[in-house]
């Protein structure tokens, strides 16, 4: 017999264990390294990089009140050019906002102020609501028949009833858990806005 | 080896006991792996058929990873290899894992059947896993053969233009074959679609059922070894042969360190030789197929190149296909061709060394020509070669039968 | 073990001896000594591809942004040493002629020079840029490709600067194209011999504890 039985107890055993233990663990670390260039090649790639890469938007045309759609990552992105009388509305819905000041939701840390903008005229705003996704529409006039009489203008998703202020901040007792998200985006000059794109250190903001 | 089965004892209400109560884990892998007794005295011959096993998965895993960002069609297939190459994240990696492995799935092959001829692995008891093992041989020349032609360079198609007119030779149904294989009148999108669909779908499917067959068989006879003496002649008083050891631990542990012994070659050429000097990836290649323009030298890849050889030596069309297609038949008969009772050419006659030898000698020069372009030395060569490798199987019926042997040993040495 | 060894090392020396074989072009190639890892002369032959070659050739495959990260480049330096500016970073480094002209003027489609350092070698295009010369009726060929449509582009250099700038100039060309090939290759080349040393650590260890349990083996 090619296996002795009785020599079973004069094996180390100890180093046994501990070769196996070894050439285990550096085995399974390099099954990890191997894993890795698999998952990571389910990421964006360069193409869909270069696909979301930073849109411009030309606001010199945009009259008081007038949204523009821009395709930004495949998504569409609102440019309000908000009226002084939208604008002085604004502060007077707070009392039935979910979420006033923006605390729980997503924008970059240069609008989280009150109309939610780098500049107060205009709001960039990305389309999609949070709730379920679908594109909320806009209504700007005050008591849209479709969304209520007291109605201030807004954004009002008719997938779920969802309702959303001039600042993209969602209203008490609907479905959408948080604010439209603001992407990043910085005036390139008075004429031209960039999405995508945080302003530069500096820069005008 | 038997750590399941003391688990399966000591804790019956296991999720391991649960789960064989309801389907033969333990007894397969006990079969197949734990108590599957293996001789103990496989040499390095005996890696290759683990490392075989060890493509076969590199390949699976990287092939569906490469399909998910390859699109075929013959606008884009040619663009979405690059695209894999540079803007895919580590798509380059997983692009030369793969084609890499395309050429070391025949090297290992190539290997593991020549460790099959030296020791005479394909004699009874075990002419089935020889006939299975060929079956897979034939299915993975397909697969090879429909995979090259999916990046759409040069190569692939002029390639795949040369060996699909092959058919166009056999009479009467040739042209129309050709066409049908085809499916239009040149190599077009609706080729490249059908191969693709072949290529990631059906042939993996069958290599996965073969491969399953060729194990069942192996292990249903037992393994040969160097000696080519049958282990099971002599058993202990528990009816376990005595030359013979588990595979797990003994073998498992052997073919693990094959396996990553054989990744460092492996890995050497992914980081530092992927186009394995034209051999592995063919310069042509690099250019987008175009059906007005041959490249100046066509040559098949290299592990298609002893039968591309005998195909160029036949001066006529039709009987040169019948040669090539002869020259792999052929190897399926070995079990019958080859008369002698004694296995392992350590203890054969010199009629099968010097046979052997020169038939292994001629398949690489073969391999060699194949490469080269047709000129009328390299064919008069290549005739003469081709003429020695089917003297091995027209010579071995007869000098087989009375081979002057030596004693083979009771049991392995 | 040896002998695998053995076998391994002849048929690696197989094979080299057919590459040598099957090498040749025929007419000796210059070699063109460049290096990869010289961003300096990447960056002076990506400017020298944008003013001399693609004005009638492409390297659609490459993106301006990829060959600002990879030769030390920022976005907005990379279009405008290659661009003037007019591109955005993440196009494609496409051709500024018209699509069409080519075939009037030059009677061939000038092709799209991204792989094309991988189809014939870099050696072979810095052979090919020097290699043009005015036969005796004063008009210009090529050594390397007779009768070939693509005119001496570099005429300038080569009459304006001494031989060893011109020289430089043409490897820089030919290193940039060799990059534009293969983008990933220095990152394949510096990660290749880490993979390697990791599996020889688990050779060892996988040798040691084959031998551990083989111990039990009698032969």
């Amino acid at each position: 017999m090619s296996i002795e039985q009785e020599n079973k107890t004069e094996v180390n055993l100890q180093r046994r264990k501990i070769l196996t233990g070894a050439t285990g663990v550096v085995g399974a670390a390099g099954a990890t390294f191997l894993a890795v260039p698999f998952v990571s090649s389910w990421q964006p790639s360069e193409k869909a990089k270069a696909a979301g890469a930073p849109v411009n938007a030309d606001i010199s045309q945009m009259q008081p009140g007038q949204m523009l759609t821009v395709a930004w990552r495949g998504k569409p992105v609102w440019i309000v050019r908000r009226t002084p009388d939208m604008l002085k509305t604004l502060p007077t819905l707070d009392g039935q906002l979910r979420d006033p000041e923006s605390a729980e939701s997503i924008q970059p840390s240069y609008c989280q102020n009150e109309l939610r903008a780098v500049k107060d005229e205009y709001l960039v705003v990305v389309g999609v609501c949070t709730h379920l996704g679908c594109a909320p529409l806009y209504r700007p006039a005050i008591g849209s028949p479709d969304v209520g009489t007291d109605w201030q203008g807004g954004f009002f998703c008719p997938c779920h009833g969802s309702r959303f202020d001039l600042a993209g901040r969602v209203f008490q007792s609907v479905p959408a858990p948080t604010n439209l998200e603001i992407p990043p985006y910085h005036f390139v000059s008075e004429q031209e806005i960039r999405i995508g794109e945080d302003p530069k250190e500096g820069g005008t903001a | 080896m038997s750590d399941l089965k003391s688990e399966q004892n000591k804790a019956p209400g296991s999720v391991l006991g649960w789960l064989d109560a309801r389907y033969p884990l333990i007894s397969t892998w006990n079969e197949h792996v734990g108590e599957y007794y293996a001789p103990k005295n496989f040499n390095f011959w005996y890696f290759f058929g683990s490392l075989a096993l060890l493509v076969l998965v590199n390949q699976f895993v990287t092939g569906i990873w490469l399909t998910m960002s390859y699109k075929p069609s013959a606008a884009e297939a040619f663009n979405s290899v690059e695209y894999i190459m540079r803007d895919v994240e580590w798509g380059w990696l997983i692009r030369y894992m793969h084609s890499t492995g395309a050429s070391a799935f025949f090297i290992v092959i190539y290997l593991h059947m020549t460790r099959g001829l030296l020791y005479g692995s394909y004699k009874q008891p075990r002419e089935l896993v020889w006939i299975i093992g060929m079956l897979l041989f034939l299915v993975l020349m397909a697969e090879a053969f429909m995979g090259y032609l999916l990046p759409w360079g040069q190569m692939s198609y002029w390639g795949a233009q040369v060996i699909i007119s092959l058919f166009g030779a056999i009479p009467f149904v040739g042209p129309d074959l050709a066409l049908w294989v085809r499916g239009d009148f040149i190599i077009s999108d609706a080729t490249l679609n059908r191969f693709f669909a072949l290529h990631v779908i059906a042939l993996p499917l069958v290599l996965l059922i073969l491969v399953f067959m060729h194990i069942v068989a192996l292990h249903k006879v037992g393994s040969n070894n160097p000696d080519g003496v049958e282990i099971k002649k002599f058993k202990n008083a528990q009816g376990l042969p005595i030359d013979g050891i588990p595979f797990h631990p003994y073998y498992s542990v052997k073919d693990s360190m094959g396996a990553v012994f054989f990744a460092i070659p492996f890995a050497l050429i992914v980081f530092y030789w992927p186009e394995g000097g034209g051999f592995f990836i063919e310069p042509p290649n690099f250019e987008p197929a175009n059906p007005l323009k041959t490249p100046e030298h066509i040559a098949p890849v290299w592990y298609f190149t002893p039968f591309y050889a005998i195909l160029r030596a036949v001066p006529d069309k039709f009987l040169g296909v019948v040669a090539m297609g002869g020259a792999i038949m052929v190897l399926f008969a070995m079990p019958w061709l080859d008369r002698c009772k004694v296995k392992s050419i350590r203890y054969r006659g010199a009629s099968f060394k010097i046979l052997l030898t020169v038939f292994l000698i001629s398949f690489v020069v073969l391999g060699y020509l194949g490469t080269q372009p047709a000129t009328p030395e390299l064919t008069k060569l290549a005739q003469i070669f081709t003429a020695l490798y089917f003297m091995f199987f027209l010579v071995l019926p007869f000098t087989s039968v009375n081979e002057k042997t030596k004693p083979v040993p009771e049991r392995v040495s | 073990m040896k002998k695998l060894l053995w076998i391994l090392n002849i048929a690696f020396l197989l094979v080299a001896g057919n590459v040598q074989a099957a090498g040749g072009h025929g007419i000796e190639l210059e070699a063109a000594n460049n290096n990869l890892r010289d961003q300096d002369s990447l960056q002076r032959g990506a400017i020298l591809f944008s003013n001399y070659c693609m004005a009638c050739h492409s390297a659609k495959y490459m993106r301006y942004n990829r060959i600002g990260r990879d030769i030390g480049w920022s976005d907005e330096e990379v279009v405008q040493k290659m661009a003037h500016g007019l591109n955005k970073v993440v196009d494609n480094v496409e051709t500024r002629m018209v699509p069409g002209v080519a075939m009037d003027v030059l009677g061939t489609e000038p092709p799209d020079l991204s792989l094309m350092a991988r189809l014939k070698g870099t050696d072979y295009i810095y052979s090919f840029l020097k290699g043009y010369y005015q036969n005796e009726k004063g008009a210009w060929d090529n050594h390397l490709l007779a009768g070939t449509s693509m005119p001496n582009v570099l005429e300038g250099i080569q009459r304006h600067a001494t031989p060893e700038d011109y020289d430089q100039s043409v490897r820089d060309l030919a290193n940039f194209l060799e990059y534009v090939g293969e983008p990933a290759k220095l990152d394949r080349l510096d990660l290749g011999w880490k993979v390697i040393a990791f599996l020889l650590v688990l050779l060892l260890l996988s040798y040691l504890l084959k031998r551990e349990y083989w111990r039990d083996v009698k032969h």
